[in-house]
């Protein structure tokens, strides 16, 4: 079964870009919601009823935000009732409440993003931009490891020498110095003949390729086409300007023309793409399920 | 058909009057595979660095290398880079890229293949090496074993039609040692690929191998079948030392003629050759004080809350005095236990005493002056200096007062020396501590045959002088011939103990070769020495009967 997070890393890429990116443009409330609650939606389905810590800590990052707005803007028109002589405006009111929810909207899109983007499948697509930058970062993450473990033998070892003391600060700053300066001796030592295994393999023998695990499917270019399509839409729909939203000195009112309702639905088919894919690729598995 | 010729082959570094190879021709037929064995400095790495062109030191060079009728300089950049292969020794350095999949593929990606064909020829090596099951691991993750059969099959998805190994098994365990040498014998029947390996461990390649050719002072000095060459061996040549048993048995009881080499043709020489009226040697008693250095008393320890113990309720005595060794499979604990005893690892629950006083009754270090010292596997990590001298004045180490000469190493770099020098140097600097209490990790794992029984040698003095030896080792030969008592480790708990005569004669497997080539002859007999004292007590076997 391969539900969207599967899907080709570019794809899963583009669509994280295209679903915040509209996000970060716009200030109309439809949109804000569509994103806060899609955002939230596709994380609470990964992760389930896990996590409560984490959405409590947004929780409480989403009130402090759109608490402050309120009482340190005095802009809009209607007011509200008066705090130490300053007026609370409905207008700032629901400003902060949409603003944070956008940016917590737009946190909990990266938090999914990065979940899924193993450092492979960025590398993967970090590689379409250029394959030699893949192979320098392949090579870069695999000394990143090597030393970070070395580090730690040798600090164990002058440990149980009795050679590395942490009494004090300066003890455990010196005693860190040369472990890093034998820690550059193993890394030269190491790349002389890291260098020579890959000319064995002959490396600079000609013009390379660059070989990736992921496939393109027929199915993630229509993942893909379907992303552009409504991504498309909604950015038409925006420069029509049937999508801009004021909120000071009064609310806007909410369009209803033709081009605005195509941006809601485009943009809402857009945030539940997902959520779609997970679902028909979980009835399909089921359906095959059933002939086994 | 002749696959490799190498003909008058000599060669001096930059700079160095002497010639590391001297003169050195010898030949290779397709779908052999063939052990280049020699001692230390006798060329033999250099000889399979002047096979391979990429690798190939500077230096002059005189003599002709010729791959499948051609000069190796002939051949165009992609050619000698795919046909050749070369696996080094060191497993975690040949490795180039950070998953298991991009590392197979790199060779493939710069010779410029299409990645439709890279996908087949990775799949297909994959999984005729069995590394499909961590395909999509990260290299870190791998052990060395693993790591080293990934550097084979790398090299292998180039299809090279010689295989060119140096010393590729001499940083692996016993068991992932053979695992690769068996590996690449498969390599040889399946595909008629040619082999040139370079190795010091010969017990287990040699059984395996085609052609033996022997390197002295950069010349061949035999070259043949592994029977031909070992049967013509002379009785006190340092390179018997290094042959299997069977055949070194029947050499140094002056046996002449064809020579024994597998377990099973060694056994049937036993037989017809020696009598076996007495059938065992009577046991030393071996006296011992009832203080302990070290003991654990249900020791459980973990790496990880959510993994299973490594140390599950371990108990363990040493005492005072003793060399003991701890024997057991990988992941059975071993290495985890010398960690609590060093204070370097935590146990969650259980006891541990040195000397009869807690762990944490050690304060400020004082466990690690004069009292207990660790000497890790990789050795390497005890240097932090830029030459042998100024690591013995880091650790205020005196060269006089050890019993053995490193003078001659002082000037040098720790990483530039071998890896029995290595050991040396990094025992001095554990020693200039005066532990009471010595922990071992693996010491043997890169000495040759000579060098380790010159470090038997060594730790009987150190017993000699007082102090205590905790050994933790894959090497059952090394261990039967030093240990006063050893155990068995597994699933992190010692599930047997006893001096070694008894520890070996019960164990069927884990044993030593001695008492596997004399088990249906004679009674427990566990070391070599033991073997030949009971072979020449009895007498030949014509002799008797006569």
């Amino acid at each position: 079964m391969r539900d969207f997070e599967n899907t080709n890393p570019i794809v899963v890429t583009v669509y994280f870009f295209a679903v915040s990116g509209i996000c970060m443009f716009v200030s109309h409330p439809i949109l804000l919601a569509l994103s806060f609650f899609g955002a939230l939606g596709y994380f609470i389905s990964r992760h389930g009823a896990r996590k409560v810590g984490l959405h409590l800590a947004m929780l409480a990052f989403l009130l402090t935000l759109a608490l402050i707005n309120p009482l340190v803007s005095s802009a809009g028109a209607t007011q509200l009732f008066f705090i130490n002589n300053s007026p609370v405006t409905l207008e700032a009111t629901l400003y902060g409440i949409f603003a944070s929810g956008a940016v917590v909207g737009v946190i909990y899109w990266f938090l999914s993003y990065t979940e899924i983007m193993t450092s492979d499948k960025l590398l993967y697509v970090l590689s379409r931009l250029s394959p030699k930058l893949s192979l320098v970062l392949s090579m870069a993450l695999r000394y990143v490891a090597l030393l970070a473990a070395q580090r730690k033998k040798i600090r164990q070892t002058q440990i149980a020498l009795g050679l590395y003391s942490d009494g004090n600060i300066i003890d455990r700053v010196r005693g860190e110095m040369r472990v890093f300066s034998v820690l550059v001796s193993f890394a030269l030592e190491n790349g002389i003949i890291t260098a020579d295994s890959m000319a064995a393999r002959g490396y600079g023998s000609g013009r390379r390729t660059s070989f990736a695990i992921f496939k393109f499917s027929s199915r993630d270019i229509f993942t893909l086409a379907l992303i552009l399509i409504f991504f498309a839409l909604t950015v038409a729909s925006m420069a029509t300007g049937a999508l801009d939203f004021e909120f000071y000195p009064y609310l806007s009112p909410i369009k209803t023309d033709l081009w605005a309702v195509i941006g809601y639905i485009s943009y809402g088919m857009l945030v539940l793409l997902p959520t779609f894919a997970q679902m028909e690729e979980r009835a399909r598995w089921k359906y095959l399920r059933s002939k086994i | 058909m002749e696959i490799l010729k190498i003909e008058d082959l000599s060669f001096s570094y930059p700079g160095s009057e002497s010639r590391v190879l001297d003169g050195a021709s010898f030949s290779l037929l397709e779908g052999e595979l063939c052990v280049l064995a020699g001692s230390t400095g006798s060329g033999k790495s250099t000889l399979l660095r002047l096979i391979k062109r990429e690798l190939s030191p500077r230096g002059e060079k005189s003599g002709r290398v010729i791959f499948e009728g051609r000069e190796i300089e002939e051949l165009d950049a992609r050619e000698a880079a795919s046909a050749i292969g070369f696996v080094m020794q060191k497993p975690e350095q040949q490795i180039v890229c950070d998953t298991v999949w991009h590392e197979l593929a790199f060779g493939l990606e710069n010779l410029g293949l299409s990645r439709a064909d890279i996908a087949i020829r990775v799949a297909e090596m994959a999984s005729y090496f069995g590394i499909d099951a961590w395909y999509d691991k990260k290299v870190s993750e791998l052990s060395g074993g693993q790591k080293q059969l990934l550097n084979l099959a790398s090299v292998m998805v180039m299809r090279p039609r010689l295989l060119l190994l140096d010393e590729p098994t001499s940083q692996l365990d016993p068991i992932a040692a053979t695992e690769f040498m068996h590996t690449v014998r498969k390599l040889v029947n399946d595909l008629a690929l040619s082999v040139i390996i370079v190795e010091h461990r010969l017990e287990e390649i040699i059984p395996l191998c085609d052609r033996l050719v022997l390197l002295d002072g950069g010349r061949v000095l035999k070259s043949g079948s592994p029977r031909e060459v070992i049967s013509t061996l002379d009785r006190d040549s340092e390179s018997i030392m290094a042959m299997p048993i069977s055949a070194r048995i029947a050499h140094k009881l002056g046996f002449r003629g064809e020579c024994p080499i597998s377990m099973r043709e060694g056994r049937e020489w036993l037989r017809a050759n020696c009598q076996n009226f007495i059938r065992s040697l009577e046991a030393k008693e071996t006296e011992s004080s009832g203080e302990l250095a070290l003991s654990f008393e249900g020791v459980c320890f973990r790496y990880d809350k959510a993994l299973p113990d490594a140390l599950a309720s371990l108990d363990l005595e040493v005492k005072v005095g003793e060399i003991f060794c701890v024997l057991g499979g990988n992941g059975s604990g071993k290495s985890t236990a010398l960690g609590v005893a060093s204070g370097t690892l935590k146990a969650y629950s259980g006891k541990v005493k040195v000397f009869g006083k807690k762990l944490s009754d050690y304060k400020n270090g004082s466990l690690y002056f004069e009292c207990l010292s660790l000497l890790p596997q990789d050795v390497q990590n005890v240097f932090l200096k830029n030459s042998v001298k100024e690591e013995l004045e880091d650790a205020r180490a005196d060269i006089s007062a050890l019993p053995f000469d490193i003078s001659h190493l002082l000037s040098r770099h720790p990483y530039d020396l071998s890896g029995g020098e290595q050991q040396i140097v990094a025992l001095a600097k554990v020693l200039a501590r005066k532990p009471r209490l010595l922990l071992l990790d693996e010491p043997t794992k890169a000495l040759d045959a000579a060098k380790k029984q010159a470090f038997v040698e060594l730790l009987r003095h150190l017993k000699a002088d007082g102090m205590t030896i905790l050994i933790v080792t894959h090497d059952v030969e090394f261990a039967a011939s030093v240990a006063d008592r050893c155990a068995l480790f597994f699933r992190g708990e010692a599930v047997s103990c006893a001096e070694p005569t008894r520890f070996f004669s019960d164990n069927n497997f884990y044993t030593t070769s001695a008492r596997r080539l004399s088990r249906s002859h004679y009674d427990r007999v566990v070391t070599e020495d033991a073997l030949l004292a009971l072979c020449r007590l009895n007498g030949r076997a014509e002799e008797g009967a006569r």
